[in-house]
């Protein structure tokens, strides 16, 4: 599976939980078409998050290392870092839970489809 | 059964938590998740251990319940992670517990999710899923139906009616969310997993030193003179300062409370660096073959001097604080210096027996997180407020008011009752009164999930 389409998964993901608990609080039929206009910006925020902080763990692998022991080794310290400064942003404003949530469980979901990236090629 | 267990955790999580503040249901979800690991792990439920950190688990809840303080709130954290990383793996060192145990509660579904992807293609492949044929049996037909829906509504006014007398608004979707929420974290915690290597390599770690390799004796012989010289003199400098800090101690007569305040605190920043930097120095000396060396009696006994002296330091300070104590009373700053001083002689005895019987750094690590997480234990299940209040009320010599009244909630009753004893009157009455009054009003306010024990004394 290629980086474009895990981003591209993950900006829909993303944008159903963002858009999800917007909804759960308050609809309004008037905001949808916010929510397709919130593409770009969430698609923006996922290409970077993806490629700053998860790509480089499997771009910048050892040899021996395949892509499932990238996964087990380095993914409980990023979920652990994840989570820990989306609970705290949660903490500052609660107001943008909507937006650590989305991010939390994007970055974890992004993580497996990595991980299933290098199964599929082995 | 498994299933059901998890969609009931899942609901009585909802229940519990949609809108509350933490009460009684803390405590209720803590049987919730006891009960929901019993059924997943039976095996681990035999053992004497999960059973007793499960008791603690449940101790730290009945605090909150008891008191809702911030200290319970966390000591149940702790316990909760302590529980799942135990049960992930029964003979790793505590800090792997907590370790364990919040990737475990964080991210269990996702890792348990991969290896489920990655043990399904190495048996037989998985057919995939056509999310596109899902989106368009589910999404186009929904889509049509809303737009007929709409226009029937305005071509009918029967049909219009009917329409508008659905009424979806008793579906909480919040409510739901958080439901889901409960059966991602009772998911993730129904079956614990290990983070490795970090698990592996505690596992093979020992707590002794072990000789392993030849080691040049010339070498050694230096590193010996470099560490007698250095804690001889490090001896001597805290035998002098214990010296002049005894002779002030004795002939002090100023009970000012900022001359008392700023003696134990410098005090005990003292403690903290020289505490420190003496476990530091003890620890790069018998790191490894210093251990071993035949000639290291004297260097041992130095070791053990120092660290006798320094706990010297620490009943020093203890009586500063003690003193402190008595003139003025307890406050949260000074209960901590207290505990502080237990957890540093705890810390300074482990470093004697690691020295004498040649145990490594992890035997520490393992030993005084332990300490640390029982005091942590014991701390939780004390009602401070309430016991800082009744000494500063019965004992101490001076008392800022103030001070008690800026407490939680959990001194009221008590305020209340002693100004009831002692008929006072004029501000501090009234300030009681007030909060008394507070108090009461947000008793009355909660509900079933939010009570705590004041709430069972009122409906007495």
């Amino acid at each position: 599976m290629k980086t474009s389409k895990i981003i591209l998964k993950a900006t829909l993901l993303s944008t159903c939980i963002f858009w999800l608990i917007i909804f759960s609080g308050n609809f309004e039929s008037l905001m949808i078409p916010f929510m397709f206009l919130s593409l770009i910006p969430i698609s923006l925020c996922c290409a970077t998050t993806i490629m700053i902080t998860i790509l480089p763990f499997f771009r910048f692998k050892t040899i021996n290392n395949k892509n499932n022991i990238v996964f087990k080794k380095y993914f409980p310290f990023y979920a652990i870092v994840c989570f820990s400064l989306c609970f705290y942003g949660v903490l500052i404003d609660l107001d943008l839970a909507c937006f650590y949530v989305s991010a939390f469980f994007t970055t974890m979901q992004s993580w497996v489809w990595f991980g299933k990236e290098v199964e599929s090629k082995s | 059964m498994k299933k059901i267990s998890l969609f009931i955790g899942a609901l009585l999580f909802s229940t519990l938590f949609y809108k509350q503040s933490l009460g009684l249901n803390m405590s209720l979800f803590s049987l919730i998740t006891i009960l929901v690991l019993a059924i997943y792990n039976p095996k681990s439920f035999k053992e004497k251990r999960t059973i007793a950190l499960s008791i603690i688990y449940i101790i730290t809840a009945t605090s909150i319940f008891f008191y809702q303080s911030v200290l319970s709130t966390i000591a149940n954290c702790v316990a909760f992670f302590t529980l799942i990383g135990h049960v992930s793996e029964h003979h790793s060192s505590i800090y792997i517990n907590w370790l364990n145990g919040f990737y475990t509660f964080v991210a269990g579904f996702f890792h348990r999710n991969f290896n489920v992807i990655e043990n399904e293609q190495k048996v037989t492949p998985k057919k995939d899923i056509d999310y596109v044929h899902w989106i368009k049996i589910i999404g186009i037909p929904l889509v049509v139906i809303i737009v007929f829906i709409s226009l029937y509504k305005n071509g009918n006014p029967v049909f219009g009616n009917l329409i508008s007398k659905i009424d979806f608004s008793f579906i909480n979707l919040q409510w739901i969310l958080l439901s889901v929420l409960g059966y991602y974290l009772l998911y993730n915690i129904s079956t614990p997993i290990s983070v490795n290597p970090a698990t592996d390599s505690d596992l093979k770690t020992g707590n002794t030193l072990t000789n392993k390799t030849e080691f040049s004796i010339e070498n050694a012989k230096k590193e010996n003179q470099l560490g007698v010289i250095l804690i001889a003199l490090l001896n001597v400098l805290i035998v002098i300062f214990l010296i002049t800090d005894f002779t002030y101690l004795v002939s002090t007569t100023d009970l000012r409370a900022s001359v008392f305040s700023n003696q134990v605190h410098s005090g005990i920043n003292a403690l903290i660096a020289s505490i420190i930097i003496a476990i530091i120095i003890i620890l790069y000396f018998f790191r490894g073959n210093l251990n071993f060396f035949k000639d290291n009696k004297t260097l041992k006994n130095l070791a053990f001097i120092w660290i006798f002296l320094n706990m010297v330091l620490v009943v020093n300070t203890f009586i500063k604080d003690g003193q402190y104590i008595y003139y003025f009373g307890f406050t949260y700053k000074r209960i901590g210096v207290l505990i502080y001083l237990l957890l540093t002689i705890i810390g300074l005895i482990t470093t004697a027996i690691k020295v004498k019987q040649i145990k490594n750094f992890w035997y520490l690590l393992r030993v005084n997180t332990v300490a640390a997480f029982t005091i942590l234990i014991i701390s939780s299940a004390i009602n401070w407020d309430k016991q800082i209040t009744f000494y500063n009320i019965n004992y101490a010599q001076s008392m800022d008011f103030e001070y008690l009244i800026d407490l939680s909630n959990n001194n009221t009753f008590l305020l209340k009752q002693y100004s009831d004893n002692l008929f006072l009157k004029g501000e501090r009455k009234t300030l009681i009164d007030k909060k008394y009054r507070y108090y009461l009003r947000e008793l009355n306010n909660r509900n079933w999930q939010e009570y705590s024990y004041d709430n069972l004394l009122l409906k007495e």
